[in-house]
């Protein structure tokens, strides 16, 4: 966190006897080896990557057994999935499919956006803590505050996608309640735990504010995000198990426990990459309304505060969103392993298209985050020292965004085929495929966390005796990791096997985060005791702003996209090789239909942003009582 | 003085030199420890061993 804000605020009351803290800990300690125990009792990778359903091209079950009856119960012999026909579904005029995709990318993105925002609260209200300052605490209530609306919106689009699931797709879910059983319940007391935790969180920060009293506060909070923490790997076993299904034998009838269920090989991918990027899109919700508070008044104290609460959702959320990249390899990775077939669906078929669309939002919202960063710099007068730098990282940033949106295979007719010479022009067709895309992707981080160095040293000098040496070790460090990502991904990817192409983009992502903690470490010690300069937040041009509005809008979309490939890789199954869809949109629409949908979803959730937004500065606003024998 | 900014030029120099140096041999062994743990082993000059 950057520690240029306002000044500083009155100490708190010291208490003698730490049982809060002993409560904190206590609890911080039971999460995290709940947590370790989870991620140990992981199967081994053969395990893992072995399906555990065959792919069934004709769709035809091994047994016959479909329905149950009375018999079963008694003999408890498993029970196949249902193969359901045309007729099974309810047709109410309109596309099934399109109301389920609204309704269920509309609670996915609430859901995340109210999963996010404890998780980053808890933190700045943590800072506070250690720092003594109260401007982290009010910033983190200020926080809590507008995503307060969203718990009660994500609640109202789960409760109406379920109904509408139960109503247009009855046999699936009734599948679904058959495999997942008693489950759902847990998960229905998840969310009355994490409602208590809500509110006594929310409405208790100002009764418990100081002294012990805090970190009972704190511990709530913790509490709150273990509930929705949980709550949301447990739904997220729902959508792994559809992609990728566990626990039951190729025909879907259930041979495992629950936990044998949920455990599926994506299962954990999942929950890495929506934890992830969760809180990158949080952090960019958040960051809009910062944006438009700050230019929405010209009181400079508030435009200070504003402008702080900007640059901390910005923070948040491309700190967040750096390793991402990372995990969604990782993602792709288990989903080939789990189904050639599957990733090649995704990667190399029809979506592979939306993967360029895909690499447009990154850099939207990398050119985006670094545009702010940039402008910021205007806050501090030490940053001359690093502007002129600015321009080389834009230029790195732009090229490596042209190399990542080239396409490798062209639509072409026969006439432009022939004037190309080819399908694949002689040297935009190399930039196409991965390694060239794995360069770029690396680098444009890189820079992006030389962004955020240069920003946190603008208003820093160093006046530690090794201060020279530090410098010199971090532009070696930088110079040769980027020459090692080009380097891996040119030889490895263009002059060697398939095997070490692949294998030397892990390289590339591990140099990638050498630049990251070799920074974050060198600077922590680098800049121990320095000097600082002065800076003045609300000192920053109002274009500025403007990015932190199209941070969400790119994320909201980037999240609609990748939600929609990563359901779609499923093609014509409810449940991939165990459970047929039959309905009448059991194809993959075209890219076109894709890209309407996912607009019309994200314009909606704008627009119940804004309508949060509102209702959360509608709190803050009293009517002035009106005059004696004035008009009402 | 003069000898003064001599040193320091060699000091930074030297500076530059071991960082560099220091930043090859770590990267160097970086990709043969990760390459390595993928089961791809790789020779001396960086070229595919297996």
């Amino acid at each position: 966190m950057n520690d240029k804000r306002p000044s500083n605020q009155p100490e708190r009351p010291s208490t003698q006897i730490r049982w809060g803290r002993l409560l904190w800990f206590a609890l911080s300690m039971l999460l995290l080896v709940s947590g370790l125990a989870q991620a140990a009792e992981q199967d081994t990778t053969l395990d893992r990557i072995t399906p555990i359903g065959m792919v069934q091209a004709t769709g035809e079950p091994l047994t016959t057994k479909t329905t149950p009856d009375i018999a079963d119960v008694d003999t408890a012999e498993p029970i196949a999935a249902p193969r359901p026909s045309r007729s099974d579904y309810p047709d109410i005029g309109v596309s099934s499919r399109a109301i389920v995709w609204i309704l269920a990318q509309l609670h996915l993105f609430f859901a995340a956006l109210v999963l996010a925002v404890p998780l980053f609260v808890l933190t700045i209200e943590l800072l506070g803590v250690y720092t003594g300052d109260d401007r982290y605490d009010n910033m983190a209530y200020e926080f809590m505050k507008i995503s307060l609306t969203g718990f009660s919106i994500t609640a109202i689009f789960g409760g109406s996608l379920a109904l509408a699931l139960f109503l247009l797709y009855p046999d699936f879910m009734g599948y679904m309640m058959h495999v997942f059983g008693a489950q759902v319940l847990v998960y229905a007391i998840l969310f009355f735990l994490e409602s208590f935790f809500l509110y006594t969180y929310y409405y208790g920060w100002n009764a418990f504010r100081y002294g012990n009293l805090k970190w009972v506060h704190l511990s709530l909070g913790l509490m709150l995000n273990a509930a929705g923490l949980t709550i949301m790997v447990v739904a997220n076993s729902w959508a792994t198990f559809m992609m990728a299904p566990s626990g039951v034998n190729e025909v879907g009838a259930v041979v495992g426990n629950i936990w044998e269920i949920m455990k599926g090989p994506l299962w954990n991918p999942i929950n890495l990459h929506r934890f992830i990027a969760n809180i990158a899109f949080g952090g960019a919700v958040v960051g809009a309304y910062a944006a438009f508070k700050f230019l929405s008044t010209t009181d400079p104290d508030k435009r200070a505060h504003y402008d702080w609460m900007g640059y901390t959702s910005n923070f948040i959320a491309i700190l967040a969103f750096l390793p991402l990249p990372f995990a969604g390899y990782w993602l792709m990775a288990e989903i080939y392993a789990y189904s050639q077939q599957m990733g090649i669906t995704a990667m190399g078929g029809i979506l592979a298209w939306l993967f360029i669309v895909q690499a447009v939002l990154i850099g939207t919202i990398l050119l985006a985050g670094n545009f702010y960063l940039w402008a910021g710099m205007s806050r501090t007068d030490g940053s001359d020292r690093y502007k002129g730098l600015i321009k080389y990282i834009a230029v790195t940033l732009v090229v490596c965004f042209l190399i990542w949106v080239t396409p490798h295979t062209l639509i072409l007719s026969a006439s432009e085929i022939s004037l190309l010479g080819g399908s694949h022009h002689h040297i935009l067709g190399p930039l196409g495929i991965m390694p060239a895309k794995n360069v770029a992707v690396n680098l444009m981080l890189v820079v992006t966390f030389l962004s955020f160095q240069l920003y946190r040293r603008s208003d820093k000098v160093a006046t530690v005796s090794w201060a020279p040496m530090g410098n010199a070790l971090m532009v070696a460090i930088y110079v040769v990791a980027i020459v090692n990502i080009i380097f891996l991904g040119v030889y490895y990817g263009y002059f060697t096997n398939t095997v070490y192409k692949v294998g030397s983009s892990v390289a590339q992502v591990a140099s990638t985060l050498v630049v990251i903690i070799a920074g974050i470490v060198i600077d922590t010690l680098m800049f121990r005791n320095a000097k600082t300069l002065p800076s003045h937040w609300g000192r920053i041009p109002d274009r500025a702003q403007y990015a932190l509005f199209a941070l969400p809008i790119a994320f909201t979309w980037l999240m609609g996209l990748m939600g929609y490939v990563r359901s779609s890789v499923k093609t014509h199954w409810h449940v991939y090789t165990v459970m047929k869809d039959n309905s009448p949109d059991n194809f993959i629409p075209t890219i076109a239909y894709a890209g309407n949908m996912i607009t019309i979803v994200t314009v909606l959730f704008l627009l119940c942003v804004l309508f949060m937004f509102w209702v959360a500065n509608l709190s803050s606003t009293r009517q002035a009582k009106p005059a004696a024998g004035g008009a009402v | 003085m003069q000898t003064n900014d001599n040193n320091s030029v060699l000091s930074m120099l030297i500076s530059i030199i071991v960082s560099f140096v220091i930043a090859l041999t770590f990267f160097y062994g970086l990709d043969h420890l990760v390459m390595s743990m993928q089961g791809l082993p790789l020779n001396p000059d960086l070229s595919p061993a297996g």
